[in-house]
């Protein structure tokens, strides 16, 4: 997997930071971008009220699930996945690229756009065809959650620790962009 | 609970943090902030409280994401799964000690801190004039006051944080108060279930 | 408190402490005049019978002068004081009119640690080594060296002289631990968080009759994007006390 940019929208929806780590993307005007980022915010937003009536049962699932990691969390001290991103848009995946969208607690979005998931070839029996496909995807989707958890590590150091941060405003930190760069290309 | 919870935050502390060996810089760097106000406000010590506040809220707003980034935290159900997740997570990871949570009101929105330790006031003693009205009005640590709150607010909680007692002015223990006055609902990302 | 009770330093820092300097109470110790300065006149011994006194005796058993100074201090998370001087920065900055005047105060911030933080050094290390610096090379290695690592856990890169100007030393640090995290934006010009280490070593240089002036140059390298020089200028009677004293 090849991570073409990286994007960061704070709460409101607005784009903070944007980085085309790899090439091999159709490059976007700045404008597009901001586009993109509120775009995306929107669909996400409205992709959470997209779903299924609750039943009972399924809301009492969720609300153990956040328990349950809060409750590991303060038992053992193990880190947890901190994407809070329960029901809203989480993925695009096309022909051409992968979307993943990661959100904090604090509202917080972070976004990379991807190449997309591997090819594979119609000659593969069926079964084999299941099983592969599946298994590569998890590894991209597995390895996108890594990516996520050092992106939100290295703006906790980076960004919030820098003065001349204000918060919600797009981010210029030199360091910063050093880091995203080492850490995705 | 109460066993299994008692030394949880040490396994982050150990290999989760990057660590000073020493304290003193962080001790000493916040005594001279105090002391400092105290001249910049001609020993008027309810402002020296107020800016030691606000300073903690600018910290605490920006803190919250790495104590996020970190644990992996999510929303806490009630206010008493927070109040645990502020003393065995929050204080542990980033001041190494786990104060006690006590002195629940009824309503359950109302909880104690006490500190055993507080690295922000080693080897401090605050200077006794012959009024003795620096040990009255100030409150030497009120900057967690304030990262609590800058914090908390950033998810969603409205609280307010006070101290009650503290060492420094000779009270038997260090205990700074909770309030939940409300839980913005509406702020909440979407998206989060 | 009114402003008589408190005892300011009759100079700003000891760097610019001349002869001619008197504290304002009658009291403190001027290296420059030696003992005189702290002779007992009846003028101040007349100061001294009527001065108000703060009881110094352990008003409780956790008294802070009974702790143990030697044990062994606890750490604490880079975070924390991180996210301290990223709002000390953030406040001084508010203050400040000016690049320079910011420098300036967080020179003067980091001046009171380096005054503390030379005592406790000294008092942990004179049990182990009873020694002290008394010439301008020592001081600089004990800066450089010990000094340094118990403030940040590590010693300074590297130590240098100046070889334009005289009375230059540098001490180099490649990672300074108190701008880990920060990128000065373009706007700021050649701003140094660092300002306040140095404050820290002036502090400590002054206090050990050193008197210095110390600033902080940010002076990336490939690689090292934070590596930052600590010029220190002495003051130019120290090397006439040098001379007199070990040529």
């Amino acid at each position: 997997m090849k991570v073409y940019s990286c994007l960061i929208l704070n709460k409101a929806g607005g784009l903070i930071y944007q980085n085309n780590v790899n090439p091999g993307l159709n490059s976007l005007s700045s404008n597009d971008f901001l586009v993109l980022a509120g775009t995306l915010h929107g669909v996400h937003a409205i992709a959470s009220k997209i779903k299924p009536i609750p039943s009972q049962a399924k809301d009492d699932i969720g609300v153990t699930n956040t328990h349950n990691t809060n409750t590991n969390l303060i038992a053992t001290g193990k880190s947890q996945n901190a994407n809070s991103n329960q029901s809203g848009l989480q993925t695009i995946e096309t022909d051409f690229f992968n979307l993943y969208i990661f959100q904090t607690l604090t509202g917080l979005k972070f976004v990379i756009v991807t190449s997309p998931n591997p090819v594979v070839h119609n000659l593969q029996p069926m079964n084999d065809f299941k099983s592969i496909s599946r298994g590569e995807l998890q590894k991209q989707y597995d390895s996108t959650v890594k990516l996520f958890r050092q992106l939100y590590l290295l703006f906790s150091d980076f960004v919030m620790k820098d003065p001349f941060y204000s918060l919600d405003m797009p981010v210029k930190s030199s360091l910063f962009d050093m880091r995203v760069k080492e850490l995705l290309v | 609970m109460s066993k299994t919870t008692r030394y949880s935050g040490d396994e982050m502390w150990k290999n989760n943090v990057e660590k000073i060996q020493n304290s003193e810089l962080f001790t000493l760097t916040y005594g001279s902030v105090v002391s400092q106000l105290c001249r910049d406000f001609n020993n008027n010590y309810q402002e020296v409280n107020q800016q030691l506040d606000r300073m903690g809220y600018n910290i605490g707003m920006r803190l919250i994401e790495e104590f996020l980034a970190k644990t992996g935290a999510q929303r806490c159900q009630t206010f008493k799964e927070t109040a645990e997740m502020i003393s065995k997570v929050g204080f542990k990871i980033f001041l190494n000690i786990q104060p006690t949570v006590t002195n629940w009101t009824q309503d359950g929105k109302t909880f104690s801190l006490v500190l055993n330790e507080n690295p922000l006031a080693d080897f401090v003693e605050l200077p006794m004039g012959p009024d003795n009205r620096i040990c009255r009005d100030l409150w030497y640590s009120q900057v967690l006051c304030g990262v609590l709150r800058g914090a908390l607010q950033m998810v969603q909680l409205d609280v307010d944080v006070w101290f009650v007692k503290d060492v420094l002015r000779g009270d038997d223990q260090t205990e700074l108060r909770l309030r939940l006055n409300k839980f913005l609902k509406d702020e909440v990302p979407a998206g989060e279930d | 408190m009114s402003n008589d009770n408190i005892i300011y330093p009759s100079v700003h820092s000891f760097s610019n402490l001349s002869l001619s300097d008197s504290s304002r109470t009658g009291f403190g110790y001027n290296p420059y005049k030696g003992p005189s300065s702290n002779a007992i006149t009846p003028e101040t011994s007349n100061i001294l019978i009527n001065k108000k006194t703060v009881s110094l005796t352990p008003t409780s058993f956790d008294s802070i002068y009974d702790r143990n100074i030697l044990k062994k201090v606890p750490e604490i998370s880079l975070s924390s004081f991180s996210f301290l001087f990223c709002e000390i920065v953030n406040w001084t900055r508010n203050n400040s009119k000016g690049i320079q005047d910011l420098e300036q105060r967080l020179n003067t911030l980091g001046y009171q640690i380096g005054q503390r933080f030379l005592e406790l050094v000294k008092t942990r290390e004179r049990i182990k080594y009873s020694k002290r610096e008394i010439k301008i090379l020592e001081i600089l290695q004990f800066i450089h060296g010990a000094f340094w690592k118990s403030i940040f856990g590590k010693t300074a890169n590297e130590l240098e002289k100046s070889q334009d100007i005289e009375n230059e030393y540098m001490i180099i640090d490649d990672i300074p631990l108190v701008s880990k995290f920060i990128s000065v934006p373009k706007d700021y010009g050649n701003l140094s968080c660092s300002a306040f280490t140095a404050g820290i070593i002036e502090g400590a240089l002054d206090s050990a009759c050193f008197p210095a002036t110390v600033t902080a140059h940010s002076v990336p390298k490939e690689g090292l994007p934070l590596r930052t020089v600590f010029l220190i200028k002495f003051d130019e009677s120290l090397y006439t006390r040098e001379n007199l004293r070990f040529n």
